[in-house]
């Protein structure tokens, strides 16, 4: 069975997932339970850190989809980082750089969440 | 590549060579132009640095390059001073002579072109390569309103030129570029439903194959407007949705139940237009059937695609394949289910076949001179039927039978309890009607209302040659005479476990005489049904036994038996059969 670990870890104003693994039909479920608790702990400012992320599929893409609408409703957001070539590809040629912040580090995202939190 | 070929150098020296001797000045930074721009493969640098270099030569201000992409439309791939947001525009243009000056005034009829005058394009050098047209460059008025003088156009053209090897290289890369990306997202595309087949493979739950189903629709299409709806006995019902819950879009779905191809909403044939109405109001612009051998078991809704763009045939198979492949995991997984349901309801029935069997005597006393027997056949379903003979005294014997409504073991757990209280009351029997009235009163209590107990059960007494009786409801007993005479044992009251008891139970008493016959049954028998659909009727069941008098009491037995079952013929027992014979000797 293919590994994939999601750790969560809440930072100053912002909780961060980092992914490991495969994300895939078979692992989406995982993350899907992660983001749920999120949702129901009211944390609406997510990084998705996806620095060891090897491989992600459009069940995987999906999770992200599927809470995006959510997380915005209440004035959070999902923004990704640490995107290798190959997961970055996967999601470039899929479109969804137009729907998601895509940075380098953590840190470049922390402070995008930092800004929008002093404008809103 | 990132240095210039030497070919390259050398067919920029024999270009130069070819110049008039006025423009040897322009040489050099000919070459130079030449080695940047073929060693480039970014198109858009190398057109923006040929049109820079004109521009800074002629002293023009504005100027574009314009890109054949399709048979008369141009792209503009370069721009500078017309303004922002231009580039990435389409010009159509219908095929223009070699070199054209002041293109807004001279070019006449279908070749006048608005772009030109809107942009007060003064210039326009074809860009050539196999001697076909590919682009443009297009340039506005020089500064100081200076015309183009006949060599200034030649070495605008000879720039041009020298640039068109490289345009269609990075051209040709462009190309390749798309054609890659295309084949990495059929790859894509093949790997997801690899993926998925693998998974839904494992997955004997529908209802996470439909949430798996939907991920890969929400991360493969982008759509975040979508509903998976199911196809059941004719009528489709939605199981997931990101829809709105307005009942007209189930309503409108019902048209769509056999719904046989993919199907774009603004597509749609005007007679299911109608139909699709509120479809359309919820956003949905594709249907998808779900098919398992060419029956629509499914149907997908989807919206609009991430980034607004439209549906290709390409999205139309993937989508297909992927709700095809879904479909068979998700039948699969209901087949599964009901499998396992059924077995769980025939375990549940084995056991409450047993729990009756094991209420059953064994074994029925001796009664002195008299000649007993019993069977009881359970139904497939199990009913709760019961029949007891218990000994009391030398010459006292209870006899019982009973049926609860209902089946399976609640039926068979109601009908223990009444066993449970009925030997419990046995050897402190001596009021039969104040015993069925707490046997009563103990059933309401463990039924709560909602089942009953029909019941019958009375006391042979050999030394008076009597039996007293009650009858809480049950199918009255027959008590058939040696001369024929027939007596039906009906008092008693109401059935147990409706009520708490008021009425206190009426007992019955009849004088047994050698000869008789006591049958004991319960409903099984007499409403056994026939392939017609009627039942067997206590008429029947009464002529039988008639017919039957003086036989040892198995014989009778037997002799019912087989007749309800010659009469049942071809179908289905449907309830227990149970019966007590009692030859009174």
């Amino acid at each position: 069975m293919s590994d994939f670990k999601v750790n969560h870890r809440d930072g100053e104003g912002f909780s961060v997932l980092e992914l490991k693994g495969y994300l895939d039909a078979h692992t989406a479920p995982d993350l899907e339970t992660t983001f749920q608790k999120l949702l129901t702990d009211k944390k609406y400012n997510i990084i998705v850190n996806c620095k060891d992320l090897t491989y992600i599929s459009s069940a995987g893409l999906g999770v992200f989809m599927a809470y995006i609408e959510d997380v915005r409703k209440n004035r959070g957001d999902i923004k990704l980082t640490n995107m290798s070539p190959k997961v970055y590809n996967v999601f470039d040629l899929l479109g969804f750089p137009v729907l998601y912040e895509i940075y380098r580090d953590e840190h470049e995202a922390a402070n995008k969440f930092r800004q929008q939190s002093k404008k809103g | 590549m990132k240095r210039p070929r030497v070919s390259q150098g050398v067919s920029v020296a024999k270009a130069a060579q070819s110049l008039p001797p006025k423009l040897s000045e322009d040489l050099l930074p000919l070459f130079e132009f030449s080695n940047v721009v073929n060693a480039a493969h970014d198109l858009k640098f190398i057109l923006g640095t040929v049109l820079l270099t004109v521009m800074g030569k002629m002293l023009v201000a504005r100027g574009a390059v314009l890109l054949k992409r399709e048979r008369d439309t141009f792209e503009v791939v370069a721009a500078r001073g017309l303004g922002s947001g231009i580039e990435g525009s389409s010009v159509t243009l219908q095929t223009l002579p070699k070199i054209i000056r002041d293109p807004a005034k001279e070019t006449k009829g279908r070749s006048r072109n608005k772009w030109f005058l809107s942009h007060d394009i003064r210039l326009l050098v074809p860009i050539l390569s196999n001697s076909s047209v590919v682009g443009y460059l297009a340039l506005g008025g020089r500064v100081g309103r200076k015309p183009f003088s006949a060599p200034d156009r030649k070495l605008i053209t000879s720039l041009v030129n020298l640039s068109a090897a490289a345009v269609e290289k990075a051209v040709m890369v462009e190309r390749l570029k798309e054609a890659h990306r295309s084949l990495d997202r059929k790859l894509q595309e093949l790997k997801t439903l690899f993926e998925l087949s693998k998974e839904f493979n494992l997955v004997l739950n529908a209802d996470k194959v439909i949430r798996l189903l939907t991920f890969s629709l929400l991360g493969q299409i982008g759509v975040n407007r979508y509903a998976v709806c199911l196809v059941d006995g004719g009528t489709i019902k939605i199981v997931a949705s990101r829809l709105s819950d307005d009942p007209a879009l189930l309503r409108a779905l019902q048209d769509f139940c056999d719904l046989k191809n993919p199907m774009l909403i603004r597509e749609i044939d005007k007679k299911l237009a109608r139909s699709a109405a509120p479809l359309k109001e919820a956003g949905v612009q594709l249907m998808i059937p779900m098919h398992v051998q060419n029956r629509t078991k499914g149907v997908i809704l989807l919206g609009e695609k991430l980034g607004g763009s439209e549906y290709s045939k390409e999205d139309l198979e993937f989508l297909y394949s992927l709700a095809n492949l879904a479909i068979i995991s998700i039948e699969n997984a209901r087949l599964f289910q009901e499998t396992l349901e059924k077995q769980r309801l025939e375990d549940e029935l084995k056991i409450a076949r047993e729990i009756q069997q094991g209420l059953l005597p064994q074994t029925l006393p001796a009664i002195g001179g008299y000649d007993l027997a019993a069977a009881n056949v359970s139904s497939k379903q199990v009913g709760g039927d019961y029949y007891d003979v218990i000994r009391r005294s030398d010459t006292e014997y209870v006899i019982a039978i009973g049926d609860v409504s209902g089946k399976g073991t609640p039926a068979a757990l109601l009908m223990a309890s009444i066993q449970a209280a009925l030997r419990a009351l046995v050897p402190l029997l001596h009021d039969l009607p104040e015993a069925t009235g707490r046997m009563n009163d103990l059933a309401c209590e463990n039924t709560g209302g909602d089942t009953f107990i029909t019941f019958f059960w009375g006391i042979i007494d050999t030394a008076r040659h009597q039996l007293r009786y009650v009858n809480a409801g049950h199918n009255p007993p027959f008590l058939i005479r040696k001369d024929g005479s027939v007596i039906r044992l009906q008092k008693g009251g109401l059935i147990l476990g409706m009520m708490k008891t008021k009425r206190p139970y009426e007992e019955g008493e009849v004088e047994l005489k050698a000869g008789d016959l006591l049958f004991l049954f319960t409903d099984g028998v007499s409403e056994a049904m026939n392939a017609r659909g009627e039942d067997f009727t206590e008429e029947r069941l009464e002529s039988i036994l008639k017919s039957v008098g003086g036989s040892p009491a198995r014989e009778i037995l037997q002799h019912v038996r087989m007749h309800v079952q010659e009469f049942s013929k071809g179908t289905q027992q449907s309830d227990d059969i149970t019966m007590l014979v009692v030859n009174v000797g």
